[in-house]
Order: structure tokens, then C-alpha cells, then sequence
């Protein structure tokens, strides 16, 4: 029998694909990686001068040394905790705003405050998010946090939308008319119900926020209004696009491997984890990934 | 005729439901780029000014007045594009956005066409061969363009077609005829492809997908209409209104930033280079004018797609 493309297909259930176990576990070796720094193991000394301008990679340097002679490979390292700071951070807190605004919105949906909620969002989706950095940056004067804030700012609207929807859907179902008929007060139903059911849609959000925040990340260091007094992937990426006209490709096969590897790996966890915590997701439309995101 | 009355009602009220998003856009970017920006009095006072001097140069500016009334004056500075002066040059900031402006049209407008239509034709290949090892190759290889971020793309097509072969130069933008043209616009076209298609293929795919598997489109299979046919007449415009959202709103994130690097990092003059040195530079009436402009551009354009959808689904009911 031929298979007819115009035809539903149910979708069998499949065991977890390989590719399942490999991105959490590549996750979890650049967490060592940033722990490592965090707790002072390893790569403290990525400002140090401790070799020649581009020197080849050897046992001192396993990966070479940039212009200034400092250590690509502890400079790589030490990104990866500043990777994890300003996406846990970002994806920390515009989870926690988009989660509360989401479900108060869903919970009123259709009232002032929810009108109100659904304005501020459409709001910020409409100025392009690098010139909110910017605005955001020039109003701050330069503050090293201006990035962060804008981030936190910016990216909690998807969180916000979904948990809305699926908070609206949930409001139907018995359980909550159940509590409400039992005179829980709306903060009740929307903390000790509403929540505790979106959990799975606010981790896989929070990750893919995650994802977002690093890249955006890269892009504004890039530009030079990210990161400050650190080092991170974007700046490395900048040092590199003037050494690669020097013929020097070693801090820019660094940096982009490792921003690639992270961002890939936390998309398929994403993605994986969208399939095995929804109960729901195989009659999803979308999956994960092709959520609108920003899309540094 | 009623008809076109509703038409008409409906595209009105549509419109009316913009303004408090077009409120909104011009109140933050009041609030951030002139309310809370940098304070020009003492850049334009003289030597050791009094605080009568500061004073009478607040008066003049309207810096004394309420934030309402100042909100007021530069939503009507931006409705007349009335922006003021560069810092650095003097020139009209209203000059140098219709200067550089087209740059950017020129430099990114292949680039944005090719690769949303280019993620189109995959994407419905991909659809209609679902399940099968291409569809698996298209999808896994459009997750992997979504992780390359659009710094790595630009230093990539730098080294290899600037330093390595040296075929399109990678730098300014000295374009007399068609020809020079095409040598500019080559490695911003294959950098803005190479960083929307990934996005855009998925999405488009998953849309498709879901499309595919309405009866009518079935219907048309088993009266033997081509893959061409149904992809374009039935399974397209089951799912116009999601794709057209989409690629709308990737002009923010998408055409924005990549004016913003590529003009920056190749020196090309257009509007992302413009706003890039104002932004080293702290230049206020450029921010003021890019980020205000944009927005309420964005806005508009946005509610317009909306509009123009609806009026394509006969299914949404005008009333």
C-alpha cells in the first residue's frame, strides 16, 4: 500500500530518538563547564596574557591564544558561564511574568485587566526588539544591566500568550469550577491550580527562552552594547571578525562551535521535552520550535 | 452594495482597533528615548551657565511642561517628521533616513524575498513527502540553521567569499549600475537566507502539514489534481492567515537585526549603520526618530496584513 500524503496520518508512538539522550547530556556538559567557573576550577585566567599573539594551539594553549596572547579555550569556558547567567536569569524572570500576567489575563479573560495585559504585549511586540535594547540601553546610559532588563522585558510576551490560552482552556474544566463554586478567591485558583498544570508549558517556554536570550545575546555583544567588563561568546565573535581578514580562524571556530552546540542541544531538549511532559502534545498543530520566537 | 458598506465598517473598525497600539509604541519610545534620554540643556548652554540660563533653555525646549503636553509634541513631531538635527553632522534626520533608508530596502529586500519564498517550496516539498527520509533531512537540517546565530553566518560568508576566494567584495557599497549591484548585494542576501530559512522552513512545514489534512484537499487528490496544484490552489490557502502573520512580524526581529549587523559589520551606509553609530554615540534625535519610526511603521504594516487576510478568508464573517 502506497502512503497517501493528503490522507491523516496517525502518528505512532515512537521510543525516545536517539538524538533525545544526546541533547540533554551535551546541556549538561556546559553546565559543568560553567559550574566549573563559578566555583573557580577552571578558567579564572581568561584575562591573562600568558602566551604570543596567535600562537598555535599546544599543550600550554590546547586551543591557541587570541591577538593579545590570552587563552582561547579558558575564554571559551568562562562564555559558557556568562552563556548560563544571562539566559537563567532572563528565562527565570520573564517566566515568572509571563506566567503570572499570562494566567491572570486567561483567568479575566475578556475583562479591562486583560484587555490592559493583551495591550502591553501587542505593544511590545511591535517595537523591534534590537531598537528596544537600544532605547532601553540610551535611557539607562549605558547601565551594564540595560541588556538584561530588556530581555526580561521583551520575552516574556510568548510565555505570556500561551499561558493565557491554555489557562482560558483550563478554566472550563471541571476542577476549577469546582473551586470556584467552592469560594477559592481568584489568587487561589490561579496559584495552587491554574500553575501547577502549565508547569510543563512553562519549562519548555523558559528553555526556549533560554535559547533566545544566549543569542541575543551574542548579537548585542556583537555590537558592543551586550556585555560589559566580561568576557562572553559575542565578544569573541567580534575579536574574530577582525582577526579572520588576518587570516587568524582559531577564536572564531571556538566561539561559534560553542554557541552552536548550546543552542542546538537546548532547541531538541525543547522540543523533546514538549513531546514526553505534554500529555496532549501529538494533537498539537506546532510544535515547540516553530513558535514564534525572537529571532536574534 | 450593503456588502461593500460592511466592508468598509469592518476595515474602520480594524483600523480603530490600532490606535491604542500605536499609542502604546510612541508612549515607550517617548518614555525611553526622550523622557528618561540624556539631558541636552547643558550641551547647549554655553560656558558655565547660570540657572537662569539653564532655565530660559528649558523654557525654550518645552522641558518645563507636563510629560503629557511633551508626549503631545513629539507624537506631532513624528506625524509631520519634524525630527531635528544630527549631533554628529547636522544634517536633517529626516534627510538622512530618506537617504538611507532605500539602502537597506536594496540591500535586504532580496534577501528577505528569496528566503521566505526558497523556505516556501521546502517546506512544501518537505509537506508533501512527509514522513519519508528527505522530509526527515529537510527538517533536521532547518533545526541546525536555526542554532547558526546571524553573527556566525555573517563572519563565515566573510571569510570564505572575502578572504578566501575574494569573488563579491564584503565591504562599502559603491553601486553605479545593475552589475555593481549584484556584486554587494550577493553576501547579505546569502547571509539573510542562510538565517531565516531554518525558521521559516519549519513553521511553514508544520502549517502545511496541518492544511494538508483537510477533506477538500483530499477531495482534490482523488480527482487526480497535481502536487503543484494542490499545494498552491488548496493546501496554501488553507493556512495564508498563520503564514502571513509569521513572516510580518520576522520583520522586527529578522530585517531590523540584519541591517543592524551587516551594515555595521560590511560599513554599508543604510539605516542600520545610521542608528548603529547613534548608538555608540548616544545621537538622540536619530534613536528618537529610528526607534519611533519603526514602531509605529511596524504597527501599521502589521495591522494592514491582518486586515488584508481577513478580507481574503471569505470564512470570517465581516459583521
Amino acid at each position: 500500500m502506497t502512503e497517501n500524503p493528503a490522507i491523516p496520518v496517525r502518528d505512532k508512538p515512537q521510543p525516545i530518538p536517539a538524538s533525545g539522550w544526546i541533547a540533554p547530556l551535551i546541556v549538561l556538559a556546559y553546565v559543568i563547564a560553567a559550574a566549573g567557573v563559578w566555583l573557580g576550577f577552571w578558567a579564572d585566567g581568561w584575562g591573562d596574557i600568558t602566551g604570543d599573539m596567535w600562537a598555535a594551539p599546544s599543550s600550554d594553549h590546547w586551543l591557541g591564544t587570541n591577538r593579545l596572547g590570552q587563552d582561547i579555550l579558558s575564554r571559551a569556558v568562562a562564555a559558557t558561564a556568562t552563556a548560563f547567567e544571562i539566559g537563567l536569569l532572563v528565562a527565570v524572570a520573564s517566566s515568572v511574568m509571563g506566567g503570572l500576567l499570562g494566567a491572570v489575563a486567561g483567568h479575566y479573560n475578556g475583562s479591562r485587566l486583560d484587555e490592559l495585559i493583551l495591550w502591553l504585549k501587542g505593544t511590545i511586540d511591535a517595537i523591534p526588539f534590537y531598537l528596544f535594547v537600544v532605547a532601553i540601553a540610551f535611557a539607562l546610559q549605558g547601565h551594564a544591566m540595560a541588556m538584561h532588563l530588556a530581555m526580561i522585558v521583551a520575552f516574556w510576551t510568548t510565555t505570556a500568550r500561551i499561558v493565557r490560552a491554555e489557562t482560558m482552556r483550563i478554566g472550563q474544566t471541571g476542577f476549577i469550577q469546582a473551586a470556584r463554586a467552592g469560594g477559592s478567591t481568584p489568587a487561589r485558583i490561579i496559584v495552587r491550580h491554574v500553575l501547577p498544570n502549565l508547569v510543563h508549558v512553562l519549562l519548555v517556554q523558559a528553555t526556549l527562552v533560554f535559547v533566545a536570550a544566549i543569542k541575543a545575546e551574542v548579537v548585542l555583544s556583537f555590537l558592543g552594547i551586550g556585555v560589559q567588563d566580561s568576557i562572553s561568546w559575542g565578544l569573541m565573535l567580534a575579536e574574530a571578525g577582525q582577526d579572520i581578514m588576518a587570516g587568524q580562524y582559531m577564536n572564531f571556530m571556538v566561539a561559534s562551535l560553542a554557541l552552536f552546540g548550546l543552542v542546538m542541544a537546548g532547541s531538541l531538549l525543547a522540543d523533546h521535552m514538549q513531546d514526553r511532559l505534554d500529555p496532549r502534545s501529538r494533537h498539537r498543530r506546532t510544535t515547540s520550535l516553530t513558535r514564534r520566537q525572537h529571532q536574534p | 452594495m450593503r456588502l461593500r458598506i460592511e466592508l468598509l465598517r469592518f476595515i474602520l473598525r480594524k483600523l480603530t482597533a490600532a490606535l491604542p497600539l500605536l499609542f502604546g509604541v510612541t508612549l515607550v519610545s517617548f518614555t525611553l528615548t526622550v523622557h528618561f534620554g540624556p539631558d541636552p540643556v547643558h550641551a547647549l548652554s554655553g560656558k558655565n551657565p547660570t540657572t537662569a540660563d539653564l532655565a530660559a533653555l528649558r523654557r525654550e525646549l518645552g522641558q518645563d511642561q507636563p510629560f503629557w503636553i511633551r508626549y503631545a509634541g513629539y507624537l506631532r513631531r513624528l506625524a509631520t517628521l519634524d525630527l531635528g538635527h544630527t549631533e554628529t553632522t547636522g544634517e536633517k534626520v529626516r534627510d538622512l533616513v530618506a537617504r538611507t533608508v532605500p539602502v537597506s530596502a536594496l540591500l535586504l529586500g532580496p534577501g528577505f524575498v528569496l528566503g521566505t519564498g526558497l523556505a516556501l517550496l521546502l517546506a512544501m516539498f518537505a509537506a508533501w513527502h512527509r514522513g519519508s527520509r528527505l522530509d526527515r533531512l529537510i527538517t533536521g537540517a532547518s533545526v541546525a540553521g536555526m542554532s547558526l546565530s546571524f553573527v556566525i553566518i555573517i563572519i563565515a560568508l566573510q571569510a570564505v567569499f572575502g578572504v578566501w576566494l575574494g569573488w563579491f567584495p564584503v565591504r562599502g557599497w559603491e553601486v553605479t549600475g545593475p552589475a555593481s549591484y549584484l556584486a554587494h548585494v550577493t553576501i547579505p542576501t546569502l547571509a539573510f537566507v542562510l538565517a531565516s530559512i531554518g525558521y521559516n522552513t519549519r513553521f511553514f512545514r508544520a502549517m502545511l502539514v496541518n492544511a494538508m489534512n483537510a477533506g477538500h484537499v483530499r477531495t482534490a487528490r482523488a480527482y487526480g489534481a497535481g502536487p503543484v496544484c494542490i499545494m498552491f490552489r488548496h493546501v496554501l490557502r488553507g493556512c495564508l492567515l498563520p503564514i502571513v502573520t509569521r513572516v510580518v512580524y520576522s520583520v522586527p526581529a529578522l530585517v531590523i537585526s540584519g541591517s543592524l549587523l551587516i551594515e555595521s559589520h560590511f560599513s554599508i551606509p543604510g539605516i542600520g549603520r545610521v542608528t548603529y553609530h547613534a548608538m555608540l554615540s548616544g545621537d538622540q534625535p536619530v534613536i528618537m526618530a529610528v526607534v519611533g519610526l519603526s514602531a509605529v511603521v511596524f504597527a501599521v504594516t502589521a495591522t494592514v496584513a491582518d486586515l488584508l487576510c481577513r478580507l481574503a478568508d471569505p470564512r470570517i464573517r465581516l459583521a
